[in-house]
């Protein structure tokens, strides 16, 4: 009886984990369907970078070379440091990380 | 047994799942250096370590922490006997941060006191165009570093300007390396980004010992289309008054910014404080003091910069002294989760 229980939960929770990956899949694919316009997203990055020189690089340069996993955190930790709006951190991060 | 296996294999791809949606990996940063200063006939070394820790938890919180490690070098008698060293460990912040909505976030824990904005912005090592603080710079941030709670943000942020704000209140700690003083203050900057100008006020309020009022206003100027910064503090309490202020132009416009000659960027700063009454535990110079510094930055590929500057330092009823400087700084991050390659 307790092993019917144990498969039942375990594929269920598996039937989940797959429903959750799918729906990511979607929702990411959508999304870069509706970024893909290149020229709204060479005007984000083009406003990121000025997002960028007006705010972060009054003190310091832009980071030589950064992945975008590390950019997220990187302009998260500026959103606090440098009083950053949420809008300007979107635009910022477009820009390191394109 | 099959079932616990199952079950097992669920655990960890729901947590493979989660780990791949969790976009957002902590981060070390920060800088490391090595500095030499000669003032007078004293030298003395400190290699310095200033490790950063970011850790976003979901889409509002963040855990963020700076320490700085530095040794300190010097001969035994200043300027004579055998050199020895003592090690200097500081936790400069340790806050839990929460993004409350596009203008205001909450701060909690040990925090870099924001007066003026040489502690807030300029203080860390890798971004400090002289070695050392201005000797003013210890007028109402009370040691540095606070222990309390803080409110900041943009008040206002538009394309024509820019309000920002922080305050905070801050309790008294004597617990060893985490000792902070009781008082609450905040500032405020109005930042114009079609000139690139920000000046800002800025307050605190001593809620212990000798009780008294710190003001401050400041000003950070980087023209759009030039390579320049100008940067600036005035700041007044009970003890004295004085201010810096400094300029860098980057020479990029002769040849690029990765030439031999753009990597170049001399600086000039000049400082001055009034001293008005000695009052113990101030951290400022117990005599007036004056003191131009002209320097050289030289920034080389992959984040290391090289520092050298020369100053003067004229201290009332005392001898003047040349401060000879150089430094090297290296300025790193690197992702504390495997993952996608820069």
């Amino acid at each position: 009886m307790r092993h019917r229980i144990f498969v039942a939960v375990a594929l269920i929770c598996l039937w989940g984990t797959f429903v959750v990956a799918v729906a990511q899949t979607v929702a990411k694919s959508s999304q870069k369907d509706s970024k893909s316009d290149p020229a709204a997203t060479k005007t984000s990055q083009t406003e990121g970078e000025k997002r960028f020189q007006a705010n972060c690089g009054r003190c310091h340069n832009p980071p030589e070379s950064i992945s975008p996993r590390e950019a997220r955190a990187v302009v998260r930790h500026m959103r606090v440091r440098a009083m950053l709006s949420a809008e300007d951190e979107q635009l910022i991060l477009k820009f390191l990380a394109p | 047994m099959v079932g616990r296996v199952l079950l097992a294999l669920t655990l960890i791809l729901c947590g493979l799942s989660t780990a791949r949606a969790q976009s957002d990996i902590p981060i070390l940063s920060g800088g490391a250096g090595f500095f030499s200063a000669t003032q007078g006939n004293n030298t003395f070394f400190q290699p310095v370590v200033a490790p950063v820790l970011v850790v976003p938890f979901g889409e509002k919180w963040l855990v963020e922490s700076r320490a700085d490690l530095r040794g300190f070098i010097s001969r035994e008698n200043g300027s004579t006997g055998p050199y020895q060293g003592q090690f200097l460990s500081t936790l400069e912040y340790l806050q839990l941060d929460y993004n409350a909505n596009s203008h205001l976030t909450i701060t909690a824990g040990r925090f870099l006191t924001p007066f003026g904005i040489f502690n807030e912005r300029i203080s860390a090592i890798w971004i400090n165009k002289f070695q050392d603080a201005p000797a003013m710079a210890a007028i109402g941030i009370a040691g540095g570093y606070s222990n309390g709670f803080m409110l900041r943000g943009a008040l206002v942020s538009n394309d024509r300007y820019v309000v920002n704000y922080a305050t905070y209140f801050s309790t008294l700690s004597t617990v060893n390396k985490l000792e902070s003083e009781r008082t609450f203050g905040g500032r405020l900057g109005v930042f114009i980004p079609s000139v690139g100008l920000e000046v800002g006020t800025s307050y605190q309020r001593k809620l212990q010992d000798q009780r008294m009022n710190s003001f401050g206003a400041h000003l950070s100027w980087t023209p759009s289309g030039l390579p320049l910064e100008v940067k600036g503090e005035w700041a007044h309490s009970l003890s004295g008054h004085g201010y810096w202020i400094q300029g860098g132009y980057r020479l990029s416009q002769l040849g690029g910014p990765n030439s031999a000659i753009g990597r170049l960027e001399p600086v000039f700063r000049m400082q001055q404080f009034f001293r008005s009454r000695l009052i113990a535990g101030d951290s400022l110079p117990s005599t007036n003091v004056h003191r131009p510094e002209f320097g050289l930055n030289y920034y080389l590929p992959h984040e290391v910069r090289l520092n050298t500057s020369y100053g003067r330092q004229f201290i009332a009823q005392s001898t003047d002294v040349n401060v000879w400087e150089f430094g090297i700084t290296y300025r790193f991050l690197f992702p504390l989760l495997p993952g996608e390659s820069k």
